[in-house]
């Protein structure tokens, strides 16, 4: 599904954020990234989708060089690719269920199959009753869920995220993670940027880690 | 995830997604159509403001452009009335007068043709001076007949040709033909469309950057939404349609506005213009914008809120894009 071939990231031709990456991640595997902040687990993510090109090496995703892309293709691609974001990238001028049927409004899903797609994604997620809500009434969690909400209501096949449960206390990290093999369970490949490393441990998946911007370890679940 | 360059799609599944796309795509446009008229109704006095700065750059080169209009008209008329006249010799009796005019007006270029004998030169000439008897005391006519002739083409080469054919027909004294004043006439009607045409393209500058610069305020106000939609997977197309649409209304609302004061102005200088014209005896009113003109002027100021918009959308896009 993705594949990193000799990968390297220079910001302003001197800082190193990632250097000679090589890893494949296959079809409706779920892997964790490691490592501490400035690692380039952000980088990483980022370059997978194409909001950044590589200084060196390809990444392939599902059997394409994505640098090859032309900038009219990206919007599509992207359309193809859930993301939960560490700070949600809610809007908050708008409720929870137009958050949610954001992806479908411009993929220009049909109104009524946009609608019964949305409350099902934010049934998923638990939170159906807030649906009017604006995202500024949630909680922290909650928030999360809805950006959770949003990154899978369009069936993406790849689902990343980045620290999703970075500002969350251990329960409600938890209740996410599950969520996120819910997802596994049914054939979404996960990539998930994380520094819980106690509950990575727990989880037992994949896990990738990063130091300095090197691929340190692959770490197979046993 | 096989399908990630949309050129490796099957062709039957990209004929389906064609029609729905093309629904989906007539879908946004109506929403977007509607949700930026709702965003400049939310907050009317600064959008009123924006559109009455661009009534204001469109009024002075319309109603310009109206003055010339009516000018030209007035022209039309003064050409009609453009005239030869030929004056024939002192020794050429009414019988040769008679004949010379029917030499006349057997000229293709002559439409018509008034013979004025020296009896009624005197009288007219009198009556015009208000001198009735000053006159008589003349024991001969100084006047030497003439005919008034008509051109079939008022332009001003065609009647100096004709003034030169006439001039040596046998028994013509002289051809006067005055061209000046029609000459100056068009050169300075030519003068005034060449500075209303400076002016619409000056003012419908200024028409760009003020509709550009709401716009520009508009998309840093939305700056995160953008940037938002743009990483779940919104086009540039999808991006820009909605300040696309403000920019179009800004156009239309100021058009209306502009349509507006140049009625206010001709209601309030009408009168005075009339009574004006009066007093010279000729009846001309100013002219209204017709629908046709109407049409043209708000269909101009649309197109140049739309354009305002697409200029400015497209350079935040760009500087949006690269952070």
């Amino acid at each position: 599904m993705i594949a990193f071939e000799h990968v390297g990231k220079r910001y302003g031709g001197r800082f190193e954020a990632l250097a000679n990456i090589d890893f494949g991640v296959a079809r409706g595997e779920m892997v964790f990234f490691t490592g501490h902040s400035g690692a380039g687990k952000s980088s990483l993510l980022r370059l997978i989708m194409r909001l950044e090109q590589p200084s060196r090496g390809r990444v392939m995703v599902a059997g394409h060089d994505i640098a090859r892309l032309h900038a009219s293709q990206v919007p599509f691609y992207r359309r193809q690719i859930g993301v939960v974001f560490q700070d949600h990238q809610l809007l908050f001028d708008r409720s929870v269920f137009h958050n949610v049927a954001l992806p479908l409004e411009i993929q220009g899903v049909e109104p009524r199959e946009s609608a019964r797609r949305v409350r099902a994604a934010l049934d998923k997620v638990g939170l159906l009753h807030r649906e009017k809500a604006l995202p500024i009434e949630l909680s922290g969690g909650e928030q999360q869920r809805i950006g959770i909400a949003r990154a899978v209501v369009n069936k993406p096949a790849l689902l990343l995220a980045d620290e999703p449960t970075g500002n969350l206390d251990p329960q409600l990290s938890a209740d996410i993670m599950a969520l996120f093999e819910d997802f596994n369970r049914i054939g979404t490949t996960l990539m998930i940027a994380s520094h819980d490393l106690a509950l990575i441990a727990r989880l037992r998946h994949r896990t990738l880690r990063l130091r300095d911007g090197r691929l340190v370890a692959d770490e197979r679940a046993t | 995830m096989t399908q990630i360059p949309p050129s490796q799609r099957g062709a039957r599944s990209h004929k389906t997604r064609l029609s729905s796309r093309l629904r989906a795509w007539a879908r946004h446009h109506r929403v977007m159509l509607v949700d930026s008229a709702w965003r400049l109704v939310r907050h009317p006095l600064g959008n009123l403001l924006t559109m009455l700065a661009i009534a204001i750059a469109l009024v002075l080169p319309a109603a310009l452009w109206l003055t010339l209009d009516s000018a030209r008209l007035l022209d039309a008329e003064l050409e009609e009335s453009a005239t030869l006249t030929v004056y024939l010799a002192q020794e050429v009796d009414e019988m040769q007068a008679n004949r010379i005019e029917q030499a006349v007006q057997a000229q293709p270029e002559v439409a018509a043709t008034r013979l004025i004998s020296a009896e009624e030169g005197m009288a007219e000439f009198q009556q015009a001076l208000g001198l009735d008897d000053a006159l008589v005391g003349l024991a001969d006519n100084p006047l030497p007949a003439s005919i008034v002739v008509h051109p079939a083409s008022p332009e001003p080469a065609a009647m100096q040709r004709l003034s030169q054919v006439l001039s040596e027909l046998n028994g013509v004294d002289d051809v006067r033909l005055d061209l000046a004043w029609i000459e100056r006439l068009r050169h300075l009607a030519e003068l005034g469309r060449r500075l209303a045409l400076a002016l619409a393209v000056l003012f419908g500058l200024g028409v760009l950057l003020v509709v550009g610069n709401t716009i520009r305020l508009a998309v840093e106000s939305r700056r995160r939404e953008i940037e938002v939609v743009m990483l779940i997977g919104a086009t540039h197309a999808f991006v820009r349609r909605p300040f696309l649409y403000s920019g179009a209304w800004y156009g239309v609302g100021g058009g209306l506005l502009a349509l507006g004061l140049l009625t206010l102005g001709n209601h309030w200088l009408s009168l005075p213009v009339s009574a004006l014209a009066a007093s010279y005896g000729a009846s001309f009113s100013l002219p209204q914008l017709d629908l046709a003109g109407s049409t043209i002027l708000l269909s101009c100021s649309t197109l140049l809120g739309w354009l305002g918009a697409w200029l400015a959308v497209g350079r935040h896009l760009s500087s949006i894009r690269s952070r």
